[in-house]
């Protein structure tokens, strides 16, 4: 990730340069689109929320302080915007609707290994979409984007022990899925 | 197992230091790690292209609601040295010069409120002259006037500085014929008290805002 000087760039912006917005959008659309992919388990949904993201940081940024980390501030409105989607997807239509693994880069691995993989991404995908939102979000922002539980205390404003905890309820309930689906032991 | 041994374990799963931390224990935790393993080692989705132009087209398009932009103009924190007197003789911003117009806005919205009551509930409302029965409606209308005038004195420009020059202006003169026309109308002892009142709260203010925004407009000379 290039290196920005977030601080400059949010003033501009305050000083009425849309247009330096376009910095953050660019530094920050990876780890953002990512964690919309991996809540919502959809392509499309996760473009739309990065963009909403986006929207909604621009909109608020009157009220980030200065000093103030800005990928932290980003990401727990990232997180506000995923739960808000999710609250109203769960109402309208029940669980959301997990379309597959990720079009990862490629690997340099082999047709076989790359089907496998990808095989197996979706199926982790799928047992991750069958957990409730919070504990979701615990999971991914520990093991996928390996943040520490303290970080992830930080974002979601719940204690670290509790973290910790909502980590190993989500990991036991996908044990159990792999195991009723018969995956328990080719994994491990 | 101890809380405190739970939540170390679960710190580590998913990293290198499982075997250091179970050795041999419970079989379940080898696999709560492998899944955590799978989780950490999964190729991560790259953004589809062209997502950043997506966000900055939504980011450009955007037009806020004119609640949204009044609530904010409003809402928005601003530091504002209050030095009526430094005000009198020395430049200043116009921000400081839209607090004073908002300020007397809200001074002029609570006289409003307390004739209308004064008149309504205390049942004066019938015996009162004509002219004295607007009075109410002048008060709110000048406290609408006057909060209207200092939030475009935000905008810190020269048609916001005119703007308000004539609004001064309107604002003395309808003081000064307030309290005549008041005290002439109503022949009893409380209109002069009623007179003296627009007068002395009317006339300074007036003269006060005027010179606020000559010294304001010094920045512009």
């Amino acid at each position: 990730m290039k290196q920005i000087d977030e601080g400059e760039i949010i003033g501009r912006v305050l000083g009425g340069d849309r247009e330096a917005f376009a910095e953050l959008v660019n530094a920050y659309k990876g780890p953002v689109f990512r964690l919309a992919f991996r809540m919502t388990g959809s392509d499309r949904d996760a473009d739309d929320l990065t963009q909403e993201i986006f929207l909604r940081a621009f909109l608020s940024l009157g009220r980030f302080r200065t000093g103030q980390k800005f990928f932290p501030w980003l990401y727990t409105i990232g997180l506000n915007v995923i739960r808000n989607h999710l609250r109203k997807a769960r109402a309208a239509a029940g669980e959301g609707s997990g379309t597959g693994g990720p079009d990862a880069a490629d690997s340099g691995c082999s047709p076989a290994e790359a089907a496998m993989g990808r095989e197996r991404s979706r199926r982790i995908q799928g047992y991750l979409m069958r957990l409730s939102p919070a504990v979701r979000e615990t999971l991914v922002l520990r093991f996928y984007e390996g943040m520490s539980f303290e970080d992830i205390a930080g974002l979601t404003g719940d204690s670290s022990g509790s973290v910790k905890m909502k980590a190993y309820r989500g990991l036991e309930k996908i044990r159990a899925m792999m195991e009723e689906d018969g995956f328990g032991d080719d994994e491990s | 197992m101890k809380d405190r041994e739970l939540e170390k374990i679960i710190g580590v799963l998913g990293g290198k230091g499982l075997d250091r931390e179970v050795g041999g224990l419970d079989p379940r935790w080898k696999e709560l790690d492998a899944i955590a393993r799978m989780m950490r080692e999964e190729p991560a989705p790259e953004p589809p292209a062209g997502v950043a132009e997506r966000a900055m087209a939504r980011i450009r398009a955007h037009r806020p609601s004119p609640w949204k932009v009044l609530g904010e103009a409003l809402l928005k924190p601003r530091t504002v040295s209050f030095d009526p007197i430094r005000a009198l003789r020395a430049p200043v911003s116009g921000q400081e010069c839209s607090f004073y117009f908002i300020m007397v806005g809200i001074f002029y919205a609570v006289l409003g409120l307390v004739l209308w009551v004064g008149l309504h509930v205390l049942g004066a409302f019938p015996a009162a002259p004509g002219w004295v029965r607007w009075q109410p409606p002048i008060a709110l209308a000048t406290a609408g006037c006057m909060a209207a005038i200092g939030l475009y004195l935000l905008k810190d420009g020269k048609l916001a500085l005119r703007t308000a020059r004539i609004g001064a202006l309107v604002y003395l003169g309808v003081a000064l014929f307030n309290g005549v026309v008041v005290s002439l109308e109503w022949s009893v002892p409380v209109s002069a008290y009623v007179s003296l009142l627009s007068a002395l709260v009317g006339l300074p203010t007036g003269f006060f805002l005027i010179r606020t925004l000559q010294n304001y407009g010094k920045r512009y000379a």
